[in-house]
């Protein structure tokens, strides 16, 4: 019989997590309950529900940046004019999620501890430098986003250990973020495969600065060292395009399921990354970036 | 005779409408009973087996469990609409992944899975057949190694791993060849696809004595009254089916599902049991899919594009069983000349058994698939000789006075007029295309089912109506239009009628809701019910007047004189002291003449009743570097004889089409071996909201009445059966290359633009 409990402040609920063996926690439910109800997964044996606590929805903006607690559902994340404008990859994610219902009820920390390869959350945090804080009675750690995600549905979190918050920092002025994803339809969709990109150029249009990481075309989403390193001191020119979707096929590893096989999947790698370069240079040419809420880019998108 | 204002043709709201959009409508699952049971299947769980042995010991005794049932707790019947070759639950093999092995009620659904999933099953694996060209190998094994034992209907042919195949001639086909001046021959395959109701099939029953009410998501609330009774082996009278609102239906609620099963279970216990499916339930264990198919044409013209012969092989995949799937084959039989002048015809289909899923009807079953395929090839052959798409279809579309494949003489042809009228609602060959867009164009026709109905009406003390009838609503609104067609006979307002139906005690046998056939039957047997109670009022109010019948009319709820308003009564007035009654049936109209010389098998269509015709023009825009297909645009022109009701003949065009944009661009089942690989809403993928094309409908008339009320055709499966085809050839003129299967996703389309030697001839479902 299973057991639920809705702790009202972080303290109690990491306590739960600690003293309850089998607890898992439940935010927006999105994940964790879809699968339940489709066969995918039986419901955990404890829940710890933390919709009873506040401190975890709080966002708080600092000179350093932004720290969105782990309850900060996707629409407030689409329709934040600072996040749209500053982090504007993860605007683009959370404009994406599933429907208008799953992106207000859907969490930031719920989409992340889920650890699916295909969460729209992952690569644009990944491309943002974003860190989350795991916390546990007695203490509180911080990893990168890179650092958490250890394979399909694993992360490197222990039982007991809460995600708290995601904290991105303030990007370098100038600095343009977007995110792509492949996709069959344009509501209720998950991705067959994505890419997000964060570019910085100097007053010559070369290239200063590059982060480029993958969704659903590994069983993490990933960062491509190798094409962002490429990228370096290069305009963003159709070779310069085709070298990066090089790099990223050349480290991708996808599977084949009912979405895609594997092989199409490595070819659309290149043209998501492609289309994501292209969208984030666009944006930081324009100094800032500002995707209407209602009209996220998709790889359809570009010629919708 | 009824007055000055005709209802026709004017803007009606359906009754049932505002429930169901405020949440208030109740459907099967929301109803309450006492002491009520939940009832749980145990599947099969592999393709194809036989079974060792089945031990429900343990199950039983699990704690709030009623009754555990299998084949040893029922009669021993094979039932089958067209073949007898299924019993209720499996005896002694098992032929698809969700074959029904045991049922179980408990008193709570945890429990009736917990006990479900602790029946024990020993069972020996035998080699599955998952193709259908595999499956009439002859090396193949026999799924139904007893199938000459089987009854059928009469006519079915049948072989190993055929449940019924037909043959359609006309001509003579090798001279028509010899006469030809260039020929092509191509295949095309499609996936299974599902009717994917809103609401999951649910079933609940409850004994009384001898007598059991069943309360189920049945199209066809008497075929299920039958198959309960036939399985049961109780008299249909001791069947009472009741139908509360359907939450869709789309053909995946027709024929005889699990009402028995329910109602065994109801027996065992004695208390109410209900059923109700998940949607990996829907996907799996309805036996009502799309067909998957293969179809093989090869067609002989001339240079100038004149179609001298064709030849036609059609594969559908019925899956274990044969269940309703015989239509889907009949009637794809009858689409493969298309509605085209096609001389010399040879065409044969067969209806395969495999270890998948049964088959059966789905909206315009066996239609969209063979539109789809025989307008691609339409399209390659106006290429082959260099014509525009729709140049070539004008030099051959039917005309009235053309014999169609078997025979049958058109007294009236619209094929023309809606291909003229798309042409200019889309602005074709396309003016402001983006890049990447282009249009493409399909026609087809369909028919009109003719079958028996009936229907009962009364006057009530108020003056209102009500109409009693057997015709059941599966959402489409053709029952609640029933109202247009009393009301214009009784002179009063359409909203002024209640409708009760959904109920074997009350109304007459109607086939149900099949076939887009209620408006065409059970609106004649309505209006005949009508025009009864419309003399007994005449009669009436002549006395009462003291004046002759034939100077009396009917208008705005009352009996009035002609040409002297002032001199009239209203009906509530005669209809609270008299008894107002009528019934009514009336004459299915007679199938056209045609000649089915050198034709085989069981040809359910062996003509089209009242034909109609339609033209689709879909616009597509087509991301070359993704494969993915978005479609802004649908041009839908129908010719359904007369419209009478414009706003739901409207929704049945805009819903037909959104819901074959997904049959053409996503929707499909994957299997694994004997296994479903997306049962369920994530994998299996509906087109939603944001991806709905706009939809222009225009409607032309049929100027001869075919024999439908006020020369009415049918309405509710045409609209699907022609967006795929169009949406095909769109993607095919945006980028010069042809997708072979359906759907025509992504992936299928870029690989056909980047790697056209990889196989894009082959359907997934096959690989």
């Amino acid at each position: 019989m299973s057991r639920y409990f809705a702790p009202g402040n972080a303290a109690e609920a990491a306590e739960l997590l600690r003293t309850t063996p089998g607890a898992r926690v439940v935010a927006g439910g999105t994940d964790l309950v879809v699968a339940a109800r489709g066969g995918k997964h039986p419901l955990p044996e404890v829940l710890v529900a933390l919709h009873r606590v506040p401190e975890l929805a709080r966002v708080r903006e600092t000179e350093a940046g932004i720290i969105l607690g782990a309850l900060t559902t996707h629409t407030w994340v689409e329709r934040s004019g600072l996040v749209r404008s500053r982090w504007s990859a993860l605007a683009d994610a959370a404009a994406m999620i599933g429907s208008p219902a799953t992106r207000s009820t859907g969490t930031i920390g719920g989409n992340l501890m889920n650890a699916s390869p295909a969460m729209d959350l992952g690569s644009p945090l990944l491309v943002l430098d974003a860190t989350v804080e795991l916390r546990r009675t007695g203490g509180t750690r911080a990893l990168t986003v890179a650092e958490l995600l250890a394979g399909p549905g694993r992360t490197t979190a222990a039982p007991d250990e809460l995600l708290s918050s995601v904290r991105i920092p303030a990007p370098v002025p100038g600095t343009g973020s977007a995110y792509i994803r492949l996709e069959h339809r344009r509501a209720m969709e998950i991705a067959i495969v994505g890419a997000a990109a964060a570019l910085r150029f100097d007053s010559r249009g070369e290239i200063v600065a590059a982060r480029l990481a993958l969704t659903a075309a590994a069983p993490v989403c990933l960062r491509v060292p190798a094409a962002e390193a490429g990228l370096l001191g290069r305009r963003l020119d159709a070779e310069a395009l085709a070298a990066a979707g090089r790099a990223a096929v050349a480290a991708v590893r996808p599977i084949s399921d009912v979405r895609a096989s594997a092989d199409y999947r490595r070819a659309m790698t290149a043209v998501v990354v492609a289309r994501a370069l292209t969208l984030a240079a666009r944006r930081a040419a324009a100094g800032s970036s500002v995707p209407g809420p209602d009209h996220p880019p998709t790889a359809t998108g570009s010629v919708q | 005779m009824t007055g000055t204002t005709s209802v026709l043709g004017q803007r009606f709201v359906r009754r049932d409408g505002p429930e169901k959009v405020t949440g208030e409508a109740r459907y099967t699952a929301d109803l309450a009973f006492t002491g009520l049971l939940h009832a749980k299947f145990v599947y099969a769980g592999r393709a194809h087996a036989r079974i060792v042995a089945i031990d429900t010991t343990e199950a039983a005794r699990m704690p709030g469990v009623h009754a555990v049932l299998t084949q040893a707790d029922a009669p021993l019947v094979r039932y089958g609409m067209f073949v007898k070759d299924r019993t209720l639950f499996a005896h002694e093999v098992v032929r698809f992944e969700a074959e029904i092995v045991a049922a179980v009620a408990a008193d709570t659904p945890e429990r009736a899975a917990a006990a479900a999933a602790a029946v024990r099953v020993e069972y020996e694996d035998l080699p599955a057949v998952l193709d259908v060209d595999a499956a009439l190998s002859p090396a193949a094994p026999v799924l139904h190694p007893d199938w000459l034992d089987y009854r059928t209907q009469d006519g079915v042919l049948r072989a190993p791993n055929d449940c019924g195949h037909m043959t359609s001639v006309k001509g003579d086909v090798d001279a028509g060849f010899a006469e030809a001046e260039l020929q092509l021959t191509e295949t095309y395959c499609s996936d299974m696809a599902h009717a994917v109701p809103i609401e999951p099939h649910a079933v609940v029953a409850q004994w009384q004595g001898e007598k059991v009410t069943i309360w189920t998501t049945s199209q066809v609330p008497f075929p299920a009254r039958a198959g309960v009774a036939e399985t049961l082996q109780i008299p249909q009278s001791n069947v009472r089916i009741v139908v509360p609102h359907l939450g869709g239906g789309f053909g995946g609620k027709c024929d005889f599902h699990f009402e028995a099963h329910v109602a065994l279970l109801a027996r065992a216990t004695r208390r109410p049991v209900r059923l109700v499916f998940s949607r990996r339930e829907e996907f799996l264990a309805t036996d009502k899919v799309r067909h998957a198919a293969r179809i093989e044409l090869t067609t002989g013209v001339k240079r100038d594009g004149t179609i001298t012969a064709r030849r036609a092989r059609l594969l559908l995949d019925s899956g274990a069983y044969c269940g309703d799937a015989l239509f889907a084959t009949e009637i794809g039989l009858m689409m493969v000349a298309g509605p085209y002048r096609v001389p010399n015809l040879y065409a044969e289909v067969h209806t395969v058994y495999t270890n998948r899923t049964p088959a059966g009807s789905v909206r315009a079953p066996g239609g969209p698939q063979t539109c789809w395929a025989v307008e691609q090839h339409t399209d390659e052959l106006a290429r082959l000789v260099g014509l525009d798409p729709l140049e070539f279809r004008r030099r051959n579309l039917v005309r009235a006075g053309d014999t169609g494949q078997t025979g049958q003489r058109f007294v009236s042809s619209s094929a023309q007029r809606c291909l003229d009228r798309a042409a200019e609602l889309a602005g074709w060959p396309g003016t402001d295309l983006a890049e990447g867009e282009a249009l493409g164009v399909a026609v087809g026709w369909w028919f009109s089912l003719s079958v028996p109905s009936g229907a009962y009406l009364k006057l009530n003390p108020d003056g209102t109506g009500t109409i009693i009838t057997g015709a059941q609503e599966n959402g489409s609104g053709s029952v609640m239009g029933l109202a247009l067609l009393a009301a214009e006979e009784l002179g009063m307002r359409p909203e002024a009628f209640s409708i009760l139906y959904q109920d074997t005690d009350a109304g007459p046998f109607d086939i149900g809701s099949a076939g887009s056939q209620t408006t065409f039957n059970n609106g004649r047997a309505v209006m005949e019910a009508a025009r009864e109670v419309r003399e007994k009022l005449l009669a009436l109010a002549a006395e009462r007047l003291e004046i002759h019948q034939r100077d009396l009319e009917l208008v705005d709820g009352s009996v009035r004189v002609k040409g002297a308003p002032t001199r009239s009564i209203p009906l509530a007035e005669i209809a609270a002291g008299a008894q107002l009654i009528g019934s009514g049936s009336g004459t299915p109209p007679p199938l056209p003449e045609h000649d089915l010389t050198g034709c085989g098998g069981r040809l359910g269509y062996s003509a089209f009743a009242a034909p109609s015709f339609f033209c689709h023009i879909a616009r597509v825009r087509v991301d070359r570097e993704t494969g993915v297909v978005s479609v802004p645009e649908v041009v839908a022109v129908h010719e359904f004889g007369r419209v009478l009701n414009p706003l739901g003949a409207q929704g049945q065009v805009e819903g037909g089409v959104i819901q074959s944009v997904g049959m053409a661009l996503l929707e499909g089942s994957q299997y694994d071996g004997g296994h479903q690989l997306n049962p369920g809403l994530l994998g299996y993928k509906l087109v939603t909201a944001p991806d709905a094309p706009t939809v222009t409908v225009d409607f032309l008339d049929d100027a001869v009445d075919q024999g439908g009320p006020h020369g009415a055709k049918a309405v509710g499966e045409p609209p699907v059966v022609g967006t795929p085809a169009a949406i095909g050839n769109a993607i095919a003129a945006a980028t010069g290359t042809r997708v072979r299967a359906l759907p025509m996703n992504a992936e299928r389309v870029w690989t056909a633009l980047h790697r056209p030697s990889a196989g894009a001839v082959t359907a997934g479902g096959e690989a």
